[in-house]
């Protein structure tokens, strides 16, 4: 069966580009506009991999990171999130939160799938 | 990507907008940390969306903007009037970044450098710009073009790894992807399972890793686990040591007995390898020196009579040991049992030593089809596979040269007559190329190779016309498609329409099947017109001895070729009896079986439960019913005689350790013939088409 990956970005352009890719890789795709919005996936459905925006309004990804490290039903579920080179404090941030990796923007579709490939299969 | 362009530049323009209205509000009231928040993010999405699409001049003209509100965020610089001004220009500006036509204006590139200028000093004042840090640049070693690399690898996950969603088989599989590999899985951290935490990773891994890949990218498969998990990356050697046999069997020893590797005794054991590589050179180039002299001895030929009494005195010791086994037990002498038991071993390994001597496997003449088929392809302009499975399959040495010519004209058939033109194929729907596949499988006491392909198939009333007009057989003879297609190996037989020099050479099928029952060999034709032709050669094994399964049937035992057994499972006698099919549910799948007692017309057993023997049949797992599993056993095959030549349920007999006889069955013919008989009274699916 197909895995679904949760995509949470406040960009639509970032959204179309990845869920473009990943549809394309045969993935299902969700999408959220932020952290909050993605908090309405989070009820029990079965998401095999979640990826997120750092900064959004309502809720960043850090937040969200936390957040969904919490419910046990997602406990364990691998978590990437988008983020700039600069911004290597975040990184660290959003690690201790619980994520599982990243993925640099700029990237390209070969990028994103080899970050993709690193943690679900 | 153009749509993407689109629809970034839709909302990046969305995006500015938002950002005047918040510079406006934050005119006024210049302290409220919400919205230099909101100016930070906008900068920032926009600095990472745009060098997605190609806008590297906002990329890098929002990236220092960025950094003037991280730093004001931070309270280390003071929103002045003159970075709201700037910022202000910015926003137009922006606006026009987002019309690439504008790019080619000179006066409008001269503005964007002054902006740049405007807020690098901004920036400068305050603190040094940040730079953008292109990673693991620097340490890069220069590509020696596609050269191969021998590395150690060792990465010890922290326990918690799996608390971040990390799976780190996944890590371990992308480095199979940048090579050859070897890896060691340690598994001595994990704990009593008193202590044990699921939850915790407590295995860690030591990798061999031959790739052309330098460390920066073996480092990059680890990145996200990188600052926690312990990892080691050492080049071993500057070139493919895995190929080896030292080096890996003397690893893997080490990694046996004192688990942990460590990258010092990997060193070590390279160092001497490679030592060993270069005296074995050495001796290899002495060795050419002296010439024929060493060569002779390496391989000796020896009359197969010899062999064939070497085999009869095994089969003897073989059939003793049974004997000796079972004394040894009724004894009970402890002594006796151990010395029984090490009898048993070593007539084993004498048993399988003397087989191997006239055992190849078929895989030494499948080469020669392969070329062939390649070679034959392109000379008839036709796209073919040629698929081989089970090239492991060993057959006496000399069946294997009498099967190769054969077999190189059932192949040459294929592609000739079988195999379409690809304009033809793709008319009829099928793929483009065209597939041979050779599949050679053990089967009860016989080797089968079957040669399918996927073409025309044979057209049964073309065959039938054309006996008719040979005066094969009489114009009015009835005959099923089965015996029409066996006419296929009659003398003078040849449906090619046009002779072509590949395979009308007046060879027919009559000859193959000639020298094929040379080696006491058959062979069938399955065929369906329009799909393809599938070709059986049954070849006997010359294994006198077969690994068996002793099971037992009313009074009598029968051994089972272990070969052929799938699983065993213990069933209740209600589920076998008096069902209105023959299939039961096991582990989920539904498995048709056959009864052996009712098979072979004997009461119905009275024991509550009974033995289902799953087997493999053909592509199905059928299952058989049996009183009881003795166990394993080493069955010394001895022909029925000649009185017993006509039935093919059971291809020999075997003397048991107390002087009694058991029957070995060959699976695949019983099933057959069980599923003929039921074919006619209820529909059961049985592969016997």
């Amino acid at each position: 069966m197909a895995k679904t990956i949760l995509i949470v970005d406040d960009s639509e352009s970032i959204r179309e580009v990845v869920s473009f890719t990943l549809e394309n890789e045969g993935y299902n795709v969700l999408i959220a506009v932020d952290g909050k919005d993605a908090l309405k996936f989070l009820d029990g459905k079965e998401i095999d991999l979640i990826i997120t925006d750092l900064h959004m309004p309502e809720m960043d990804g850090i937040e969200l990171i936390r957040e969904v490290r919490n419910m046990p039903f997602y406990q364990r579920i691998p978590i990437l999130f988008l983020t700039t080179e600069s911004q290597a404090s975040r990184k660290m941030e959003a690690k201790e939160a619980g994520a599982t990796g990243w993925i640099i923007k700029p990237f390209v579709p070969a990028k994103l799938i080899g970050a993709l490939n690193k943690v679900i299969r | 990507m153009d749509n993407f362009k689109q629809k970034f530049i839709e909302e990046a323009a969305d995006l500015i907008e938002g950002l005047e209205k918040a510079l406006l509000l934050l005119e006024q009231n210049s302290e409220d940390a919400g919205l230099i928040q909101q100016v930070f993010r906008v900068m920032h999405t926009l600095k990472g969306n745009s060098s997605m699409f190609g806008f590297e001049l906002i990329d890098r003209y929002t990236h220092n903007l960025e950094t003037v509100y991280d730093l004001i965020r931070n309270k280390k610089l003071k929103l002045s009037r003159d970075v709201l001004d700037v910022t202000f220009a910015s926003v137009d500006h922006l606006k026009q970044l987002l019309d690439e036509s504008n790019y080619s204006d000179p006066d409008f590139i001269t503005l964007h450098n002054s902006l740049i200028a405007r807020v690098s000093k901004i920036i400068n004042a305050e603190t040094v710009v940040e730079t953008v840090e292109k990673s693991a640049n620097q340490d890069i070693i220069p590509d020696l073009a596609k050269e191969e690399f021998t590395y150690y690898i060792r990465f010890e996950p922290i326990n918690e790894i799996f608390k971040n969603g990390t799976n780190p088989l996944y890590l371990i599989d992308e480095i199979h992807t940048l090579g050859k590999a070897l890896v060691f899985a340690h598994l001595n951290r994990i704990p009593m399972l008193i202590e044990l935490d699921p939850l915790k990773c407590y295995t860690y891994w030591e990798i061999i890793l031959v790739t052309s890949a330098d460390v920066a990218t073996l480092n990059d498969v680890f990145i996200f686990v990188e600052g926690e998990s312990k990892i080691e990356i050492q080049r071993v050697s500057e070139e493919d040591i895995l190929t080896d046999d030292f080096f890996t069997s003397e690893l893997t020893r080490i990694a046996k007995i004192h688990k942990d590797i460590g990258i010092a005794a990997t060193m070590k054991v390279a160092e001497a390898a490679k030592k060993r590589f270069l005296q074995s050179k050495a001796a290899t180039i002495k060795k050419e020196k002296v010439g024929l002299k060493d060569a002779s001895i390496s391989s000796i030929r020896v009359s197969s009579e010899k062999l064939d009494s070497l085999m009869n005195l095994v089969s003897e010791l073989v059939t003793t040991q049974a004997r000796l086994s079972l004394f040894a037990e009724h004894n009970n002498t402890p002594e006796l049992i151990s010395i029984s038991e090490n009898v048993q071993k070593l007539s084993r390994q004498l048993r399988d030593t003397a087989f191997s001597i006239v055992l190849i496997p078929i895989e030494h003449m499948l080469t020669r089809f392969q070329r062939l088929v390649r070679d034959l392809s392109n000379d008839l302009k036709k796209d073919v596979v040629f698929i081989t499975e089970g090239a492991d399959t060993e057959l006496d040495k000399t069946i294997i040269e009498s099967l190769s010519d054969p077999l190189m004209h059932i192949i040459r058939n294929s592609l000739d007559h079988g195999i379409e033109d690809t304009h033809l194929r793709l008319q009829k729907g099928k793929p483009k190329q065209g597939k041979i596949t050779l599949k050679a499988f053990y089967s009860g006491a016989n080797v089968h190779i079957q040669i399918s392909d996927d073409g025309a198939g044979i057209d049964p009333d073309q065959i039938r016309e054309k006996a008719i007009s040979k005066g094969i057989i009489p114009p009015d003879k009835k005959l099923s498609n089965k015996e029409i297609l066996d006419l296929v190996f009659l003398p003078g037989f040849s449906t090619a329409k046009k002779v072509t020099d590949v395979s009308g050479r007046g060879v027919g099928m009559d000859v193959v099947k000639r020298k094929i029952a040379d080696i006491r060999g058959e062979v069938e034709i399955e065929s369906e017109y329009g799909v393809g032709t599938t070709i059986i050669i049954k070849l006997p094994l010359t294994l006198s001895i077969i690994d068996g399964l002793l099971v037992k049937v009313d009074e009598t035992h029968y051994v089972l070729p272990l070969s052929a057994v799938d699983k065993i499972y213990a069933v209740e006698r209600e589920q076998l009896y008096d069902k209105f099919n023959n299939v039961l549910v096991l582990e989920g799948k539904q498995v048709s079986f056959f009864n052996i007692r009712k098979e072979f017309e004997l009461s119905d057993s009275p024991l509550p439960v009974e033995q289902v023997i799953v087997v493999n049949f053909e592509e199905n797992r059928v299952g058989l019913v049996v009183d009881s599993v003795v166990g394993e056993y080493q069955a010394v095959l001895k022909p029925l005689g000649k009185h017993y030549k006509k039935q093919e349920m059971i291809s020999g007999a075997t003397i048991l350790g107390d002087g009694s006889i058991a029957l070995v069955l060959d699976t695949n013919k019983i099933i057959k013939l069980f599923s003929r008989i039921e074919d006619y009274t209820m529909n059961v699916n049985s592969g016997n088409k």
